[in-house]
Order: C-alpha cells, then sequence, then structure tokens
C-alpha cells in the first residue's frame, strides 16, 4: 500500500487532490469542447486532439501499471490482470486505431462494445462499416460480452479489458480508497447506474426504428445529442476521470456506466463468479472495504460469513490481496454449494 | 428485557446484536469508556500503520446503532449491585439490568520491571495507539518486548515509519506457543529482512530514563538506548475493576461463569476475553464473537452448553501469512519448507493420527483442516490430500 497515502494532500482530498481534481475537469472540458488541445496535438505531429488524448492516456495507463504490477509483484492474478489491461490498452484501444488510421480506414476499438461505445450499435453508423466490423459489433455486443459476463463476471471486462477501468486500476491506484463505502451510496448507485442503461437502451431502440422506418424525427436526433453530451463527454470523462481524487476511481463504472449495469446483471444472473468468504476467520479489520474502489462494503459480508456476489463487483482482487487473515477469495465456479465452509462444486 | 452491556468490544455488541434480533422489544445498552462505538481491536495496527482511519476500524455504519436501538454510554461502570440488580457509571447514572452481561475484554500484562515512564506503551487499546501516535515521531529507536503476535504487530507498525526496533523474545524460538523451532527460524529470518534487530532469549532487567524512557538494559547487562518501550508480554482479562464493586461475581483468572456463561450472580454473564468459561480462558476475536453469539442465546432462555470447537488461529508476520488449527505445538510433525519460497506445512500427528497443521507462507482453508483433525484422520491420507485445503488466490497456487 502506498506510505501514509491517508494522509497525504493528494490522496486525501487535500489541498493538492482539489487542484488536481480541477484540472483534470479543466483538461477534459478543453477536450470535450474546444480544439485548445489540437494544437499541442500538431506540435508532437499528430493528426487530432483525440490522438493526443490516447497517447496521454496510453502512457498513463503503462506509467501506473508498471507501478501497481511492481507493488503487486507477489500476486499472480495481480500482474496477470494488469498486464492484459495494459496490453489490451496499448494494443486494441491504441495501435491499432492509430494504424487503421495511417491505412486510411476508419478508427475501429475493438475493445470497446456496446452500449459503452454507444455509436456502435447505432444502426446508421453500424451498417455503413465493412461486414466483418459489423458482424463483429453485433457477436460482440449481443452475445460475447453478456456471456461472458455470466461465466466469468464482469471483471473480465470492467477489470481486465476496459479502458475506462484499465486508467482506474493502474494510474488511478492511489485514489482507490475514496470511494464511498455508505449504504447511502449503494443505494443511490442502484438507481443512477440502471437509469443509465434504460436511457442507453431505449435510445438504441429508438435509434433502430428510426432506421427501420427511414425518417429520424428530430426529438430522437436531439436526444441522441443530449446522451452523448450528458453520458459520454460530462459522466464518463469530466465526472469519471476528474473526480478521481475526490470519489475514487470508479465514480462512473460505478454510478453510471450502461455497460457496468448490463454485465453487472449477468454477474448476478450467471451465479458463477463470487467472492468466497472463508468462515469464521475474518477479524472485521475492513482493510477490504477501504479499498475496495467500488464502495462495497466487503468487511459486512465477510464478518457475516457470507460468500456474495454483487452486481457492481468489478472482480479487481484487492480485496483479497489486503486480506491480513486470507478470508476472501475471488472465484468463478457454479452454486454456492457449502457445508461447513468446504465447497462441494 | 434490560440487557445491560459492560465493554463494547466485538463479545458484547454481538451479543447485543444477537439479542436484538431475536427479542424486537428488548431495551439494550452498551457501556464503554473507551470508545463511543464498537471498533476493531485487531485493526489497531492498520490505523497505526495510517493504512486506515480510525472511523474506518468501525465494523457497523453508525446508523446500525440507532436502526437496531442499542443505546451507548461513552463511560466506566464503577460499581455492581446485584442485589438491586444495577449499575453505576462513574457520571453519576445507575442503570436497572435484567440481564447484565461482563464483557470487559483483556488488557496489556504489565512486567514486573516497568515503571511509571511516558514513552512505555501496549498495543491494546484506541488510547494505547494514541499514545504510540504521538511518541513515534520523537523515536529514534523502538525497543519491544515480548514475541506474541502484538509484539509482532507492534514492531511491524513501528518499521513502516522507519523507526529502528530491538524486538526482545524470551524464548529461544520465535513464538514456540504455537511455531516448531524451523517454523521460528523462518519468521525470525523474514523480521531480520524487514530490518528488525530481533534478540532472542533476551529480556528486560530494567528501564532508564526520568519522566521519558531513555533506555533499556537487559538481563545480560546490555545497555539500549530508546525513547520507546513496548510492553506485550501477553493479555489478561481485564477484572480488576470487579474487586472493588459492592457485589463482585466470582473470580478466578477471569470472570469464573459455567458453560451457559452465568457467573456466580444471578442475571449476570460474562463472555469473550475476560470470561474463564468453564475454566477455560479464549483470548482470541474468533471466540469472542462465538462466546457473544452463545451468551445472547443463553441469556434469552436457550440451554446452552459452550464447548469450543476445535483450535484454530491465523496470523501475519510481516508478509507471511500463518494458518493454525489443532495442536501445533505438540510436536515437530512433518515438517516440510516449501520449494523455492518462503512457505513451510507442518502436520503434527500423534500414533499416526493427525492432531493439528502449522502452515505458514501460503493460504489454508482452516475447516478443511480442522474437519480432518475431528474426524481422526491418519496422517498419511491427510498429507496426500493437502491440496483439497489449500486457499491461494487465482493463478496463484502454491505447488506443495
Amino acid at each position: 500500500m502506498i506510505r501514509d497515502r491517508l494522509y497525504h494532500d493528494l490522496t486525501n482530498r487535500g489541498v493538492t487532490g482539489w487542484v488536481v481534481a480541477g484540472l483534470l475537469v479543466w483538461f477534459y472540458v478543453a477536450l470535450y469542447f474546444t480544439e485548445s488541445l489540437t494544437p499541442w496535438a500538431q506540435r508532437v505531429g499528430l493528426s487530432s486532439k483525440w490522438d493526443l488524448y490516447g497517447l496521454l492516456y496510453t502512457v498513463v495507463v503503462v506509467v501506473g501499471g508498471i507501478g501497481v504490477i511492481r507493488k503487486y509483484g507477489h500476486n499472480r492474478y495481480q500482474v496477470v490482470r494488469t498486464a492484459v489491461v495494459m496490453f489490451v490498452q496499448v494494443v486494441f484501444a491504441f495501435s491499432v486505431p492509430m494504424l487503421l488510421k495511417a491505412l486510411h480506414q476508419p478508427e475501429y476499438y475493438l475493445s470497446y462494445f456496446w452500449p459503452l461505445k454507444f455509436d456502435y450499435m447505432n444502426p446508421e453508423y453500424l451498417f455503413a462499416q465493412p461486414w466483418p466490423f459489423v458482424v463483429y459489433t453485433l457477436a460482440a455486443s449481443l452475445v460475447g460480452v453478456p456471456l461472458l459476463g455470466a461465466l466469468f463476471g464482469k471483471r473480465w471486462y470492467c477489470s481486465w479489458v476496459c479502458g475506462c477501468g484499465g486508467l482506474a486500476n493502474t494510474a488511478g491506484e492511489p485514489w482507490r480508497h475514496l470511494s464511498d463505502k455508505s449504504s447511502a451510496a449503494w443505494r443511490f448507485e442502484r438507481v443512477s447506474i440502471h437509469a443509465v442503461l434504460g436511457i442507453s437502451l431505449l435510445l438504441t431502440a429508438l435509434l433502430f426504428y428510426s432506421w427501420f422506418s427511414g425518417s429520424k424525427s428530430p426529438a430522437v436526433a436531439q436526444f441522441q445529442t443530449w446522451y452523448g453530451l450528458v453520458v459520454g463527454s460530462i459522466l464518463s470523462g469530466a465526472v469519471g476521470t476528474g473526480l478521481y481524487p475526490l470519489g475514487g476511481t470508479r465514480v462512473w463504472c460505478r454510478f453510471f456506466c450502461p455497460m457496468a449495469a448490463l454485465l453487472g446483471i449477468t454477474q448476478k444472473a450467471g451465479k458463477r463468479f463470487h467472492i468466497r468468504v472463508k468462515e469464521d476467520m475474518c477479524i472485521s479489520c475492513g482493510l477490504c472495504s477501504k479499498y475496495c474502489e467500488m464502495g462495497i462494503d466487503v468487511r459486512t459480508y465477510a464478518q457475516r460469513n457470507e460468500s456474495f456476489t454483487r452486481a457492481s463487483c468489478v472482480g479487481c482482487g484487492i480485496c483479497a490481496e489486503v486480506c491480513p487473515r486470507g478470508v476472501l477469495r475471488l472465484e468463478n465456479q457454479s452454486g454456492l454449494v457449502q457445508i461447513s465452509g468446504v465447497s462441494l462444486s | 428485557m434490560r440487557l445491560v452491556v459492560v465493554g463494547n468490544g466485538v463479545a458484547g455488541v454481538t451479543a447485543a446484536m444477537a439479542v436484538r434480533a431475536r427479542d424486537p422489544r428488548a431495551e439494550i445498552t452498551i457501556i464503554s469508556g473507551e470508545s463511543e462505538y464498537f471498533f476493531s481491536r485487531t485493526a489497531l495496527m492498520y490505523a497505526y500503520m495510517d493504512v486506515m482511519q480510525r472511523r474506518d476500524l468501525e465494523p457497523h455504519e453508525r446508523k446500525v446503532y440507532r436502526e437496531q436501538r442499542l443505546e451507548r454510554r461513552l463511560d466506566w461502570v464503577v460499581d455492581l449491585d446485584a442485589g438491586e440488580r444495577t449499575v453505576r457509571l462513574m457520571g453519576g447514572e445507575s442503570l436497572r439490568y435484567d440481564r447484565l452481561l461482563l464483557a470487559t475484554g483483556s488488557r496489556g500484562r504489565r512486567a514486573e520491571w516497568e515503571r511509571e515512564l511516558d514513552g512505555v506503551v501496549r498495543f491494546v487499546t484506541l488510547q494505547d495507539l494514541d499514545a504510540c501516535e504521538r511518541l513515534t515521531p520523537g523515536t529514534r529507536r523502538a525497543v519491544v518486548a515480548g514475541g506474541g503476535l502484538i509484539g509482532v504487530e507492534l514492531v511491524e507498525c513501528l518499521r513502516h515509519h522507519r523507526v529502528p526496533v530491538t524486538f526482545l523474545v524470551r524464548e529461544a524460538s520465535y513464538w514456540p506457543a504455537a511455531l516448531s523451532a524451523e517454523e521460528g527460524a523462518m519468521v525470525a529470518a523474514h523480521l531480520r529482512a524487514q530490518g528488525v534487530d530481533l534478540r532472542l532469549e533476551t529480556e528486560i532487567a530494567s528501564l532508564e530514563g526520568e519522566g521519558r524512557v531513555s533506555g533499556v538494559t537487559t538481563r545480560a547487562g546490555e545497555r539500549i538506548a530508546c525513547e520507546m518501550v513496548g510492553v506485550t508480554i501477553g493479555v489478561e482479562p481485564n477484572i480488576d475493576w470487579l474487586r472493588g464493586v459492592k457485589t463482585p461475581p466470582k473470580l478466578a483468572r477471569g470472570v469464573v461463569t459455567d458453560r451457559a456463561f452465568r457467573t456466580s450472580l444471578p442475571g449476570v454473564y460474562a463472555a469473550g476475553d475476560c470470561a474463564e468459561v468453564a475454566g477455560r480462558i479464549e483470548p482470541l476475536w474468533y471466540a469472542a464473537k462465538r462466546q457473544g453469539e452463545a451468551a445472547a442465546r443463553a441469556m434469552l432462555g436457550d440451554t446452552v452448553e459452550y464447548t469450543p470447537p476445535t483450535d484454530y488461529n491465523s496470523a501475519k508476520f510481516f508478509h507471511l501469512e500463518w494458518t493454525g488449527v489443532g495442536e501445533t505445538a505438540a510436536g515437530p510433525g512433518r515438517f516440510r519448507k516449501l520449494p523455492g519460497r518462503e512457505a513451510s506445512v507442518r502436520v503434527i500427528e500423534r500414533e499416526g493420527v493427525v492432531v493439528g497443521f502449522s502452515m505458514l507462507g501460503s493460504r489454508w482453508n482452516h475447516r478443511v483442516l480442522a474437519r480432518w483433525v475431528e474426524e481422526r484422520r491418519r496422517v498419511e491420507e491427510v498429507v496426500s490430500r493437502l491440496p483439497e485445503a489449500q486457499y491461494d488466490g487465482e493463478f496463484g497456487r502454491v505447488a506443495l
């Protein structure tokens, strides 16, 4: 754990933390709503501000990831998971799109799926693409994502592949403890994240309806613009990343991401991924809860000897890592059949 | 029922909550002079190491006490009148009870060489934590005396703050109460690798200094200059306060109770570290929780015949995790250091039957191990089935 992180100004909502949050929000506002970053991009030989953003993002993920691997080097799960998330960022979220662009092809981000990458399920856009991409997107978004979610839990995406999760679990590591653990936050989360999911499903349905009927009403177009602004720019960018030093690293993932909501549902329904609690060994120290980036009060389950699956759990595995009594274990199997703590499955 | 609980540690609060779960109408009051809210004593070290804040040590959200109508008093009990069925608080208030639960836990044992000097600390209470935090910045070296689990935790905290530590252990090998000589040597090597100046077979003879401690002299006559001395030579039931009350319950090493946690006084029960249940004291977090639940059942009128399950415990020596089950000190057993890593397994047997396990450096499911002990399995069978009890994380399965 980072030495004295709870008392460091930067990682404990001190003045530096607020200043950094302000700078991050300012950066995202500049990125999304102005062209002020374009000259900087051109100065380093990149054609657009988005390329510059992608480069910066990737560098930060790689540097942070190296730090995480050094810190948790004794834990194979953390090493493998972090290496994968770095690899996906470098290859699929940066190099492949840049290469495609250099070859004058459309930039495809093969590690992003609907409903996180909302446009990929906009029929107007999707069906204008070459057929391999159409097949990949439909198969991945509609079958692959939920199926893998049911089989392995949402972690396969949220903490192994996704760029948002990738940033949170690498460069965001020093702020992970700032997530709100209160039951009030949990209640808010269940409403907010499913509301965003509902809105994104509704909008997708409207877009398909418009496309089939051949006429798009101005209201739907406005809805689409509004969704892009609020969800895409403000919530996932400025709020999600900008508030790292204030609300922890998973504000977007926990409260707003429609893909996380969908994966959470499949994780619960799949009943395979769970956090196993070793019976009667918890000392209620609370390190698990403190360092849960999703704000899950893990200790409540552990001290009740209750193995559990929470929709929000991204399976980062830090609770199991910090537990000083080895109580917690991420498991992936069917059922939660236990007889006095011994799993039969 | 009017239930008054003295002590808001794990035994007392577990009992209060268990009573509430079954009796929605009970009036429940929990008294503690140490802290306003129940906190995890086992996590004191994480607060000292600055990886947790004080508030994080509380296992329940504060609103839980409101929701469950558990009244709290930040005060000390100074008198107990079993005839009147009242306890009197230092603040003057008297509380009537139908059932009284004494759950005042343990306190750090005093050494015979101790003197009232600033800089001499224990590591059991929140106030101890306050003292440690206050003293750390002015400490160039600390001496910790006593090689139990609290001792090694205090050492780890001090090392975390980069304070040089001399760790004095009376025994010839580290923690012989549970570890074999080989395991003791592994832990000792691990501690030394963390920069701990570990001295085995060394005890303090006297303290030096006026006002604040300035050093210790060992029995061998060596003088070690230091500004902090940690006294971690074990804990004992915190029962002295009961000696002077109007009607003391029967006391031996702890508050004497039967297997239903009844003391010698009517309506008065005791559980947790302060209780000597059928002649036995179990000063462990897990046991206190278990006893709190069982005492609640007894106070609600159930027939309770408390029998402790197979012993188990766990610990962490800096980065080295340990799981022990059964009679870990019953003999050297079949010990094996695992190749290529700081880990070992030890299966303890008596006449070919397994009686205990001591596992260092990897994770184990104590439930499976305890079941093998309870089923009196043959050692050969258990050795071949050991992987069934492993509990390492994904991708991290340790090769035996």
